[in-house]
């Protein structure tokens, strides 16, 4: 592990703002703290960036203790949320402010910029101020300042907080091949699960201070270890009495559940698949999303929500559905379980 | 926002150099100039006995100065937040020629030496002066009078006044009195219920720091007043004339109740703004 | 009524409040400056003991920038770029001098440097004098000037952040490099806007200056001080003269503020 965070504990008054923390960062990876706000992540960001210091706790950065070195010293590029571009220098000064600190000699310094100003794609600015550039160049300028003395782990705080909606996607794929074009390790704040499914390598998510799971996105979709896991990535709906649902049992130590609407089939009742398995809801509300339909379902006084594709069959808001569960994630004390449908395995042997 | 804030300020580690330099050089100048030199009026004081102290400050004549330099103070705050309100809602909500000199003549006072206005108010009051002599006429005296003294403070303070409710006006929505003229209410009723409770806090700030500046001014008061004593001697005035007697105790004692009573004021003041957007933010 | 006839009625009503109390005032200085003609007018302020008070005038307020620009510069920096306990007390402390008379803000000098004061013996040893000479009217020049350039500067500050500076930081660069190449550039003309109002009242100060000058002419006579001697030995012309050169100053003054005031909104806008 490059970057080795081990039970850092740090207090702002009487709010945690984390509980023994511990993870590690392999290098040339890219990370994602994803969490609501409050939950610590911008904490342990500022934890290893030296900003803060941790009331107990070690970090280490490429097997080097850092706690005690100040920022400047700690080989990071750190990329503000509002990118805190100098506002009186112009785009070259900008990025070439870092090697001007550290006395680097002149012809070093243009060579160094101008080869940056041309990896963002923003030759011909260089001249420019921060107030004359969109929000996404500023944004490749604040990179470029960070990169610019050669750091060994770049931090980003909300690195799309700044940028309307249209933009972001396009800078997220634009982050990520850089990132991953320079091989530098990296690791990025966000609140917006979509943002850290989308970029990060891995994942790793904050609540109350404490980390709640670490891994890639498809194993903490697939895998949640923890019920606030489950629930923040993807999107769900929480069924509280499971033990109804056609197909599934109540499990002592396990008081809801987490639906997800792809785990949810519909069908009209004529056409039904597994009928010991599924049952009937009412379709309440239809939402275009776009690309799919987004269906509420009232299946016996409990909501769902559930996909359907445009090309699929088609319903009409008061129609009676025939609704089939696949699995559910059952929500513990501290532990998620997956259920499946039990009903499908057994038709399905009936079937064969 | 930045979202590097931290969810409270303490233990943070500042990442700024110049801390120790900048503080420790802010410090000894703050007491050297400060600090220090106020703590010396209290010191002189030290070998005073109480009874001492209070025959000073509440002689007969002392009084009559606090008299005079608090009801003139007063009027003349009262009459500058009028003149205060009216000024800044033309500057603000009015396009018109000569608007930037009007705007920019209010900050005169501040601009102008204080002995200057002096002078200038008492002749132009005078029975000689242009506008005494109007008064003259119907039998009104105004320089060497309370009318005099007032006249001299609402020049000094009108400033504060202006100055302190015109960028709340300026950031006051317009849409909230649209909104309300669209409810149907009156101009009277929309000023009354829509713009008095956004300006009032701001209003009263000025009213404040007019007041305090008027009690405490010299240089445009003392000329106009005349100095006649129990009538339209000021409080400062009387300090001075302690220390034109080598009255050193006496004079710091009176200063002591000025500076008691300007701080009284400030800190009611801010006690006030604080109730008054309490209010404003719950409703 | 219409609101054009509100808005007509209004606008008379200021301008001649602003007419009778701020611009008559101003203009009855330059009338009576004049009212014997030209060249008197000339020789009274080409005067010896006026050019002394000039002299001296331009001394204390040129000593009383430079101490309070470095004064608010640091206190300003400090006030915004760090965080600290007792931060809003240190702030009402600065402001303390726009709170008292000016009266008051000459005695404490007296009551230290006078006859009665602690420091007395200890100037006597020295062999230097404060009070009736040119260092007294000097600090009490400072005190009463004090908060200005620190109150322009700290919502300037405030508002502008410290995001770029902590930024600046982390790459290694040092607190002057900071303020030069960052911070400065952005409060120039904020700073050129309190010296000016500095600078001011400097000028004119009026009431601290009278208690410890002991009005010596053309040895502790400022300004201002001249025009009260002339004014009460009845030589109104020669007293209006003088404040002809002030209101001269004033009217500078007030143009200059107005200018930087445009260029420091369109900064900020």
């Amino acid at each position: 592990m490059y970057v080795e965070l081990k039970n850092l504990n740090k207090r702002f008054g009487g709010f945690q703002a984390s509980d023994n923390v511990s993870f590690g960062v392999g290098k040339g990876k890219l990370i994602g703290l994803l969490g609501p706000s409050g939950s610590g992540k911008t904490t342990i960001l500022r934890m290893i960036a030296g900003l803060e210091t941790p009331d107990s706790g070690d970090i280490f950065i490429g097997g080097t203790r850092m706690n005690d070195l100040p920022p400047a010293k700690r080989g990071i590029g750190l990329v503000f949320q509002n990118y805190a571009l100098f506002r009186y220098m112009t785009v070259f000064d900008n990025i070439a402010f870092g090697l001007t600190v550290r006395k680097k000699d002149k012809k070093y310094i243009r060579d160094r910029v101008s080869e940056l100003i041309k990896f963002i794609g923003l030759e011909g600015l260089e001249k420019r101020r921060p107030h004359q550039l969109s929000g996404g160049q500023k944004q490749r300028v604040a990179f470029a300042r960070a990169l610019a003395p050669n750091p060994h782990l770049l931090l980003l705080d909300e690195p799309f907080a700044a940028i309307d909606a249209k933009v972001r996607k396009e800078l997220r794929s634009w982050l990520r091949d850089t990132i991953n074009k320079v091989g530098i390790t990296s690791v990025f704040v966000t609140h917006d699960q979509e943002e850290a499914v989308e970029v990060a390598d891995e994942i790793v998510i904050t609540n109350n201070g404490r980390v709640e799971q670490v891994g890639t996105p498809i194993e903490i979709y697939k895998d949640p270890k923890t019920p606030f896991a489950a629930g923040f990535i993807g999107k769900s709906v929480t069924i509280s009495d499971y033990g109804k649902l056609r197909g599934f049992e109540k499990i002592e130590g396990f008081e809801s559940a987490l639906l997800r609407p792809e785990s949810v089939h519909i069908m009209k009742p004529q056409k039904e698949l597994y009928p010991h398995a599924s049952q009937r809801g009412i379709v309440e509300d239809i939402f275009f999303k776009g690309d799919t339909l987004e269906l509420r379902v009232n299946l016996d006084g409990q909501k769902l929500i559930a996909y359907q594709s445009l090309d699929g069959a088609a319903f009409s808001v008061g129609d009676e559905i025939s609704v089939l569960i696949y699995r559910l994630y059952l929500l513990g004390e501290n532990t998620v379980r997956l259920a499946e449908n039990r009903s499908i395995k057994s038709e399905g042997n009936f079937f064969i | 926002m930045s979202g590097l804030k931290t969810p409270s300020g303490r233990l943070k580690r500042d990442v700024i150099p110049g801390f120790g330099l900048s503080m420790g050089v802010t410090l000894t100048m703050l007491s050297l100039i400060v600090l220090i030199p106020l703590a010396s009026v209290p010191l002189v004081l030290k070998d005073y006995s109480l009874s001492e102290f209070w025959r000073v400050v509440t002689d007969r004549q002392t009084i009559a100065t606090y008299k005079v330099s608090f009801s003139c103070a007063a009027a003349a705050a009262v009459i500058n937040v009028f003149f205060g309100v009216l000024l800044a809602w033309v500057l603000t909500r009015y396009k018109f020629p000569g608007r930037r000199i009007l705007d920019g003549l209010i900050e005169l006072p501040f601009a102008l030496p204080t002995a200057v206005a002096g002078v200038a108010l008492t002749t132009l009051y005078s029975e000689r002066g242009w506008i005494g002599y109007l008064f003259s006429k119907i039998g009104v005296k105004i320089s060497y009078t309370t009318t005099g003294i007032t006249i001299a403070m609402i020049f000094i303070g009108i400033p504060f006044v202006v100055r302190s409710i015109q960028p709340v006006l300026e950031n006051l929505d317009p849409q909230y009195e649209e909104a309300a003229a669209t409810l149907g209410a009156s101009r009277a009723r929309i000023f009354t219920s829509v713009v008095v409770p956004e300006i009032l806090p701001a209003a009263l700030t000025g009213f404040a720091l007019a007041f305090a500046r008027a009690i405490g001014e010299y240089g445009s008061v003392v000329f106009i007043a005349g100095n006649i004593p129990y009538r339209t001697q000021i409080t400062p005035l009387m300090i001075m004339n302690k220390l034109e007697q080598f009255n050193y105790p006496a004079a710091a004692s009176i200063a002591l109740v000025m500076i008691v009573f300007s701080f009284l004021v400030l800190f009611g003041v801010n006690i006030l703004q604080s109730k008054i957007s309490e209010i404003s933010r719950g409703s | 009524m219409g609101s054009k006839a509100i808005k007509i009625a209004l606008i008379l009503l200021s301008a001649s409040f602003v007419t009778i109390m701020l611009i008559l005032p101003l203009v009855t200085v330059l009338t009576y400056s004049m009212r014997q003609g030209w060249r008197i007018f000339v020789s009274y302020i080409t005067d010896y003991y006026t050019i002394k008070a000039l002299n001296l005038t331009l001394l204390a307020a040129a000593v009383t920038l430079a101490v309070n620009t470095v004064f608010g510069i640091f206190s300003a920096w400090s006030i915004t770029k760090f965080r600290f306990r007792g931060k809003q007390a240190l702030t009402t402390l600065i402001d303390i001098p726009f709170s008292i008379s000016p009266i008051i803000a000459g005695l404490v000098f007296i009551l230290i440097f006078g006859r009665i004061g602690w420091a007395y013996p200890l100037m006597e040893a020295w062999n230097v004098k404060i009070v009736f000479a040119v260092p007294g009217i000097v600090l009490a020049t400072v005190f009463v000037t004090f908060p200005f350039v620190s109150r322009e500067l700290i919502p300037l500050m405030q508002s502008q952040g410290s995001e770029e500076e902590e930024a600046a930081a982390l790459m290694g660069a040092s607190g002057f490099l900071i303020f030069r190449k960052i911070t400065f550039p952005h409060i120039k003309w904020g700073l050129l806007y309190g010296v000016i109002l500095c600078a001011a009242r400097a000028l004119g100060e009026f009431g601290a200056v009278s208690v410890v000058s002991g009005h010596l002419r053309g040895k502790t006579n400022t300004l201002p001080l001249h025009v009260e001697v002339l004014f009460n030995e009845f030589k109104l012309t020669a007293s209006f003269a003088v404040a002809s050169i002030l209101v001269v100053i004033a009217i500078i003054v007030l143009i200059l503020r107005n200018i930087v005031e445009y260029r420091l909104k369109r900064e900020d806008g």
